[in-house]
């Protein structure tokens, strides 16, 4: 099929093409899902980019071995990956102890734009100062608020992505955007928020 | 922290676009490539036709070929018994005593020479 129209193509579909040797399948893929499943990976390992890296290729890795057996309507796709990254991270983070702070050099890049040197710095302080919070945040709480509040999933696909019920998903958002809040509390001004704003 | 800024630093967390290495996206691609089950062959559908096999598809195959045997050993079988029923026939038109009347449609055609 011409590579130009894949983009129309259902994940699904794409495995299906990817399982019977079409090399563009693949491809399409892993544009559609590679710098999401990074960017998640990355929240959840505390700004690791490298190990996210490796977490990111694992979970991509396994979702070619399964393409030839994925049955259709099971699962999406994307849900699949949150939920093989999900648990990847949790291996990874038991097995060894995280830092606890984030430096700025370790935040996600931010791709150049014309918006000015300052607005960049206090968005990098402030993306920064998020994902430093974030790590204060017991590892169910930290997954549950990127997926809800990132990542943009409903609780519904959390609940799958976590295997929980969908009313823990609720307690855990809500209980983890608290936290951040708390966390983040004697950081207002320094981060440009205005009063009253 | 208001519950407002929270929601502006996650949609400025949403619109960061997050950069993936070529090296990651290569490595990514290459695992694609090995595991990708290879595709399935297509059946050869271009055969070569050999003479023999060309002459017996012309005919029919098999069954044309049995008929068109049983037919020419009818023929020599007819050509060396010479059934009464055809030779009734035959003498009729083979006789001595026949006259033959020729009738000539074309006596000439020199006047088709001459010009004019």
């Amino acid at each position: 099929m011409p590579f130009d129209t894949a983009s129309d193509t259902p994940d699904e579909a794409l495995l299906v093409l990817y399982s019977n040797g079409d090399p563009a399948a693949a491809r399409e893929l892993t544009a559609r899902h590679l710098p999401r499943v990074l960017g998640f990976a990355t929240r959840i390992l505390g700004g690791d980019r490298a190990e996210a890296e490796d977490v990111a290729q694992e979970a991509m890795l396994r979702l070619w071995r399964i393409a030839p057996e994925w049955r259709a309507g099971e699962a999406k796709v994307s849900t699949w990956l949150y939920r093989v990254v999900t648990n990847l991270c949790t291996d990874r983070l038991r097995g060894k102890k995280r830092r606890q702070a984030v430096g700025l050099e370790d935040a996600p890049d931010v791709a150049d734009g014309a918006r000015s040197v300052e607005a960049t710095l206090v968005e990098n302080d402030r993306m920064a100062a998020l994902n430093a919070a974030l790590e204060t945040l017991p590892e169910r709480q930290r997954q549950a608020v990127v997926l809800r509040h990132i990542e943009g999933l409903s609780n519904p696909e959390i609940a799958e992505v976590m295997d929980i019920g969908v009313e823990a998903v609720e307690s855990l958002t809500a209980r983890g955007k608290r936290a951040l809040a708390a966390a983040m509390a004697g950081r207002r001004a320094e981060l440009g928020y205005e009063e009253g704003s | 922290m208001q519950d407002s800024d929270l929601d502006d630093l996650f949609e400025a967390a949403r619109q960061q676009p997050v950069s993936v290495s070529a090296a990651l996206m290569a490595q990514v691609l290459a695992d694609a490539d090995a595991q990708q089950p290879p595709a399935p062959a297509l059946p050869n559908r271009k055969r070569r036709i050999g003479l023999i096999s060309g002459l017996l598809a012309a005919i029919g195959g098999f069954a044309g070929l049995a008929g068109l045997s049983t037919a020419a050993m009818a023929g020599v079988w007819i050509g060396f018994v010479q059934p009464s029923a055809l030779a009734t026939v035959t003498d009729a038109f083979l006789t001595g005593e026949a006259t033959t009347e020729t009738v000539n449609i074309l006596p000439g055609f020199d006047d088709f020479l001459s010009e004019g």
